[in-house]
C-alpha cells in the first residue's frame, strides 16, 4: 500500500534534445487505479518504466510513500511489473515462475506455498503450475504473469499494455477481471494503455500524456464530460468526437447555415488574439437526426445493433470543404447511402476550444 | 502424386548423399579394414592380421610408449580444455552484453564492448600455424623469448632451457594456447544466443529483485543450454585434435620424451614411417573415442527445448 508521486520527472534519453517525458506532475493516491493512455510515443511507457527503475530519472524526482526512490536500482522499489509480452522465465514452470521474487528474498518455503498457491486458485491457475510457459494459451500466459507480480505482494503494481497480445474477446473479459482483483487486493496500480476503452473502463483516473507531456488527469466521466483541450477531447470517446474549426460570429460558431448559439463569454475567449474562427467539438452521440441542421451526405451506415453510426461529410462553409462527419443515430430507421439528412447538435452538450491553443473554453 | 513428391526430393538428396558417401563414408570402412592389416602404405602387397594392429599398440613397448601417453593427454584436454574455455567465453559474453548495468537502468554491456568482441575474435582469423610459430617465439628458450626477455626485466629468474622443453608443463602450454585461441569464437557465439534472450527477461529478472550473478545462473545460462551443449561437443572434437598446435609448437612434435603426444601426431608419426595400418588403428581408436564423448554429452545433457 503506497503512494506515488512524480515530482516534475523528465526523461531525455541520450542524444535527444525533447525530453521522452517532459516534468511529469502526478501524484497517485494509496489504493487507486491509475491509467496511463496516449497515442504510441507519448512517453507513458518511459513513465512506467521510470517508476519501475527501468529508465533513469534524468531530472525531478519519482517518491513511493513520500521517500524518493529515483536512484533506488528497481529491486529496492518494492514493485512488481506485468509486461506487454509477459516476460515469463520459460525454462521456468509456472509455479517456478511466480516463486523466482520470493526465492531469491530467502522467503520461507512454506510461506512461498502458500503465497504461490493463493495466487494460482485467484487466477484459476492451479491445474498449470507444473507447466513451461510454451504449454500455455495466451491467456493463462497473461494470468501467470499476473500472477508473478500479486505473490510478491508489492507496493505497487505496474501493468504496460498487459492486454495487447489478447484477441478482441479475451482482452475484454480479462479487462474487467484486472480491475476486479485490483479492487479486491487493493494495491496502488499504474496501468498504461494506447487504448481509450480500456483506460475509461479500468481506470480510477486516466491521465492522458502527449509528446511526453501530461495533457490532463482526471477520472474518466470528468475526461468525457470536460476535455481539457481538443487532443483530450479527440481521444476520449468512440468514435471519436466530430472537432471542427469553423467561422465565429457574436452569436456563435457558424457550422455552414446552421449557428451553435455560445455564450458572450465564450465567444470572448474564442476572439482573444483576433481570432476569427473557432473549434467546436460535437460527441456523435450528442446529435439528433432531423427536418433541419447541418446537411450531411451519408457515406457509410455502421450498424452495431444497439447502435447506428452514420458517417458522412458536411459541407461547414470554412475553406477545407467537406468535412467528415459521424453522427449516431438511434435504432430507427436508418438513412440509405448518398441521401442527405439533417443534423442537429444537443444544445449544451458542444465542447469549445479555441482554435489557435486548443484550450477549452 | 506422392510419388513424384519423392522423386523430386530424390533428385536433390542424390548428388549430396552420393558425395558423402564416396568422401566420408567409404574412406571410414576402408580405414578400418587396413587397420586389420600390415599394410605400409606405398607396398601394394599386404595381408589381413585380425586385431593384431591394436594389440601392439597398447601392449608393446615399442608402440604403447606413443600411444598410452596420447591418450592421456587428449582426455585430459578432453576434460579441461572444454570446461574452462566454456567459463571464459560464458563470462565474457555476459560482461559484454548485460554485465555493465552500473545505475540500475537499461541493460547493456560494459562500455566499449564492441571493441572486446573484436579484439576477442582476432585469434580466431589467424591459422594455427601462426598461432604456434607465435606462441613458440613468446615460450622461446633463450633470452630472445618474449616470456623470459619480460620476466628478466622484472627480475624473476628464466627459463634459460625453454617453457616448452619442459615435460611436466608443456601440456599445459599447449592447452593455454588452444583456450586462447578459441575464446573469441565462443565468446561471440554465446553472444549472439544472449542476444536472442529478450531484454524483458531480464528486466523482470532484475524488478524479482536478483543481482547479476543470479540472474547469470538462473536465467542467462539455463536459457543458453543448447547453445553450451552445441559449443561443449565442438570443443571436445578440437580437444581430440590438437595435432597441429602440437605440431609446430613442441620439440620433436609431441616431446619433449612424449610429454605432450596426442593421438593425432601419433597416427601421423606411423604415416611417415611406413606404418599406415598402424595408424589406421590409432585412427579407429581416435574414432571409438570421439564416437563414446558425443554420445555420452548428448545423453547426459538432454533437455527440453527453451522457446521465447
Amino acid at each position: 500500500m503506497a503512494t506515488v508521486t512524480y515530482q516534475g520527472a523528465s526523461r531525455i534519453y541520450p542524444g535527444t534534445e525533447k525530453p521522452a517525458v517532459d516534468k511529469l506532475d502526478l501524484e497517485i493516491q494509496d489504493g487507486e487505479f491509475l491509467v496511463l493512455v496516449g497515442p504510441s510515443g507519448c512517453g507513458k511507457s518511459t513513465s512506467l518504466r521510470m517508476l519501475a527503475g527501468l529508465e533513469d530519472v534524468d531530472e525531478g524526482s519519482i517518491l513511493i510513500d513520500d521517500k524518493d526512490v529515483s536512484n533506488l536500482p528497481p529491486k529496492a522499489r518494492d514493485i512488481a511489473m506485468v509486461f506487454q509480452n509477459y516476460a515469463l522465465y520459460p525454462h521456468m514452470t509456472v509455479y517456478e515462475n511466480m516463486a523466482f521474487a520470493l526465492k531469491l528474498r530467502k522467503t520461507p518455503k512454506s510461506e512461498i506455498d502458500a503465497r504461490v498457491k493463493e495466487a494460482a486458485e485467484l487466477l484459476q491457475l492451479e491445474d498449470y503450475l507444473k507447466r513451461k510457459p510454451k504449454a500455455l494459451s495466451g491467456g493463462q500466459r497473461q494470468r501467470v504473469a499476473m500472477g508473478r507480480a500479486i505473490v510478491r505482494q508489492p507496493q505497487v503494481f505496474l501493468m504496460d499494455e498487459p492486454l495487447s497480445n489478447l484477441d478482441a474477446k479475451l482482452r475484454v473479459q480479462t479487462r474487467s477481471q484486472i480491475a476486479s482483483l485490483q479492487k479486491r487486493l487493493g494495491v496502488t496500480t499504474v496501468y498504461v494503455t494506447h487504448d481509450q476503452v480500456e483506460a475509461m473502463t479500468m481506470g480510477h483516473r486516466v491521465a492522458v500524456m502527449l509528446d511526453g507531456l501530461l495533457q490532463q488527469c482526471d477520472t474518466p466521466r470528468a475526461l468525457y464530460e470536460t476535455p481539457k483541450n481538443v487532443f483530450v477531447a479527440g481521444f476520449m470517446g468512440s468514435p471519436a468526437m466530430n472537432i471542427k474549426t469553423v467561422p465565429l460570429t457574436a452569436e456563435g460558431a457558424k457550422f455552414g447555415d446552421v449557428t451553435i448559439p455560445l455564450t458572450r463569454e465564450q465567444v470572448e475567449a474564442a476572439g482573444v488574439g483576433d481570432a476569427k474562427t473557432v473549434t467546436v467539438g460535437i460527441r456523435p452521440e450528442h446529435c439528433k437526426l432531423g427536418e433541419h441542421g447541418i446537411p450531411i451526405e451519408v457515406e457509410l451506415v455502421e450498424e452495431l445493433g444497439s447502435d447506428a453510426f452514420v458517417y458522412g461529410h458536411a459541407q461547414l462553409g470554412n475553406e477545407n470543404g467537406a468535412e467528415r462527419f459521424v453522427v449516431r443515430a438511434g435504432s430507427g430507421l436508418l438513412p440509405q447511402l448518398g441521401e442527405t439528412v439533417f443534423v442537429q447538435p444537443e444544445v449544451g452538450k458542444e465542447h469549445v476550444f479555441h482554435a489557435e491553443t486548443g484550450d477549452r473554453i | 502424386m506422392k510419388q513424384r513428391k519423392g522423386l523430386f526430393i530424390t533428385s536433390f538428396l542424390v548428388l549430396p548423399v552420393a558425395l558423402y558417401a564416396i568422401m566420408v563414408i567409404s574412406p571410414f570402412l576402408q580405414a578400418f579394414y587396413y587397420s586389420m592389416t600390415n599394410w605400409t602404405g606405398t607396398n601394394p602387397n599386404y595381408k589381413f592380421v585380425g586385431l593384431d594392429n591394436f594389440k601392439r599398440l597398447f601392449t608393446n613397448e615399442l608402440y604403447s610408449v606413443y600411444l598410452i601417453p596420447a591418450l592421456k593427454h587428449n582426455a585430459f584436454l578432453l576434460i579441461a580444455m572444454p570446461v574452462i574455455v566454456i567459463a571464459l567465453a560464458l563470462f565474457f559474453a555476459f560482461m559484454l552484453n548485460v554485465g555493465g548495468r552500473s545505475r540500475g537502468s537499461r541493460i547493456r554491456g560494459v562500455g566499449g564492448s564492441k571493441f572486446y568482441k573484436i579484439v576477442f575474435f582476432f585469434p580466431q582469423v589467424l591459422s594455427v600455424t601462426v598461432v604456434g610459430v607465435l606462441w613458440g617465439a613468446i615460450f622461446r628458450s633463450d633470452e630472445y623469448g618474449f616470456l623470459n626477455s619480460i620476466l628478466a626485466l622484472v627480475g624473476i629468474p628464466t627459463k634459460p632451457s625453454g617453457w616448452l622443453s619442459d615435460p611436466d608443463i608443456v601440456l599445459l602450454l599447449v592447452m593455454l594456447v588452444m583456450i586462447w585461441s578459441s575464446v573469441g569464437f565462443y565468446l561471440v557465439y554465446f553472444s549472439a544466443a544472449m542476444s536472442s534472450i529478450p531484454t524483458e527477461i531480464y528486466e523482470a529478472s532484475m524488478l524479482d529483485g536478483a543481482s547479476r550473478v543470479q540472474t547469470f545462473f538462473k536465467v542467462t545460462l539455463p536459457l543458453l543450454f543448447e547453445s553450451v551443449q552445441t559449443a561443449w561437443i565442438y570443443l571436445g572434437i578440437i580437444a581430440l585434435d590438437a595435432f597441429a598446435l602440437v605440431f609446430v609448437m613442441t620439440p620433436e612434435q609431441g616431446g619433449p620424451n612424449h610429454s605432450s603426444e596426442v593421438l593425432g601426431g601419433v597416427m601421423y608419426h606411423y604415416f611417415s614411417s611406413s606404418k599406415a595400418a598402424v595408424a589406421c588403428a590409432v585412427g579407429v581408436v581416435l574414432f571409438f573415442f570421439t564416437l563414446t564423448l558425443v554420445m555420452v554429452s548428448l545423453r547426459a545433457t538432454r533437455r527440453e527445448r527453451v522457446e521465447y
